[in-house]
């Protein structure tokens, strides 16, 4: 009884070992198949959200986003559209901007602007970026409701959206959403540099 | 009365003649500016060559054997202010390295449309002199696994290989000049 004991004991350890290690709590970029951590960042007003509490029951699409690169800014319309397609469905999406040259006051006057509806956060110190590895905008990181990374990279194929022949960011969810795993979990496109501070 | 009359077919003939000056001036003008965009013989434009993926490849396969040179890469384009910004910094390491025996290539990820218009006029602009391109693929994920497949496609990105074709250092935003002298130095001096 004790011998059993001390087996299911030990089992359980092991188990949790393996599944803190699989969570990213330090500085080396976010593995396709690993779990993001909660982090906590203000809104444009300067509210504090964490991740926990913009999550999508089904997913969370998490893009790094900019004022001022024309790339992001050709993605404007296609974002907002992706989180009222997707919102009823159970996937949020949160826009970051970790951009030192940015303000929170540029921000919130750009996606007025532009009508972007989805929360945007303030990434100062570009935290969250050099966590998740985020390099470029826009680059997205989609999260299950596990927050485990299914996909990462582009939201589609053609920053001209006249182009368009692979939506792949849509094709991720909609194979999340059927209860499929991802079978392209990431893609590669040109975009901005994040501004970091220095 | 015979005075005032001269005096007014004068000032007329004089004011006749300064439109039809004016009038001339505005054409040429007009003509020099239409020729920098259309890349007329008196102001052509540099030439930039559209390549693919498989383009891209052949280009970072270039001088294999034993005529091959260090080779820099510079993938920019016109939207990008970090890319405008570096560039002079680059035409300069250009002129500095060419005779030393490095080879140059600006790789531009504009929209094709831009190929006979803002890529060139911006080249033009800065004086550039190194062989350019510009790359138009519906599948972006192979050209850039090709070039670095630990980049993830933001740019300015500049790369410099050895004489082996080993990536022997990248930088991917605005370069730090001396950083890059320094490593193109490293590559050129190794045997």
């Amino acid at each position: 009884m004790k011998k059993n004991f001390a087996l299911a004991l030990s089992l359980v350890f092991s188990l949790a070992v393996v599944v803190t290690a699989n969570i990213n709590v330090n500085n080396e970029p976010v593995a396709v198949g690993s779990t993001v951590a909660d982090f906590k960042l203000p809104d444009v007003m300067g509210k504090e959200h964490s991740l926990a509490s913009l999550k999508g029951s089904k997913g969370t699409v998490l893009i790094f986003v900019s004022t001022g690169c024309p790339v992001s800014n050709a993605y404007n319309e296609r974002m907002e559209k992706l989180a009222q397609d997707f919102k009823a469905r159970g996937i949020h999406v949160v826009g970051i901007n970790s951009n030192v040259t940015e303000s929170s006051d540029t921000i919130k006057a750009h996606a007025v602007e532009n009508k972007l509806s989805f929360p945007i956060l303030k990434d100062k110190g570009n935290k969250i970026a050099d966590r998740l590895g985020a390099q470029r905008t826009p680059e997205v990181y989609f999260l299950d409701s596990a927050n485990k990374l299914v996909y990462q990279g582009r939201i589609d194929n053609a920053q001209n959206a006249a182009m368009l022949q692979t939506s792949d960011l849509r094709n991720a969810i909609e194979e999340v959403l059927a209860g499929k795993p991802v079978s392209q979990t990431q893609a590669k496109a040109f975009g901005c540099t994040i501004k970091r501070a220095s | 009365m015979r005075r005032t009359i001269t005096l007014t077919l004068v000032l007329s003939l004089s004011a006749h003649i300064a439109t039809i000056a004016m009038a001339q001036w505005r054409a040429s003008f007009t003509q020099a500016r239409a020729a920098a965009v259309s890349g007329d013989s008196k102001t052509k434009l540099p030439t930039v060559r559209e390549v693919d993926a498989a383009g891209v490849k052949k280009l970072l396969q270039r001088g294999e054997g034993t005529n091959a040179r260090p080779l820099l890469l510079n993938v920019w384009a016109t939207w990008c202010d970090p890319c405008r910004e570096e560039f002079p910094d680059l035409v300069k390491i250009d002129e500095d390295y060419r005779a030393r025996g490095l080879d140059f290539i600006a790789l531009s990820v504009d929209d094709v449309a831009e190929i006979n218009k803002g890529v060139p006029a911006f080249l033009q602009q800065m004086r550039a002199h190194m062989p350019a391109y510009l790359l138009n693929t519906p599948e972006p994920t192979v050209a850039i696994n090709m070039v670095d497949p630990t980049w993830g496609g933001e740019v300015p990105a500049t790369f410099l290989f050895d004489r082996t074709g080993k990536l022997a250092f990248k930088h991917t935003g605005r370069i730090k000049p001396d950083e890059l002298r320094a490593a193109i130095d490293k590559v050129i001096d190794e045997k």
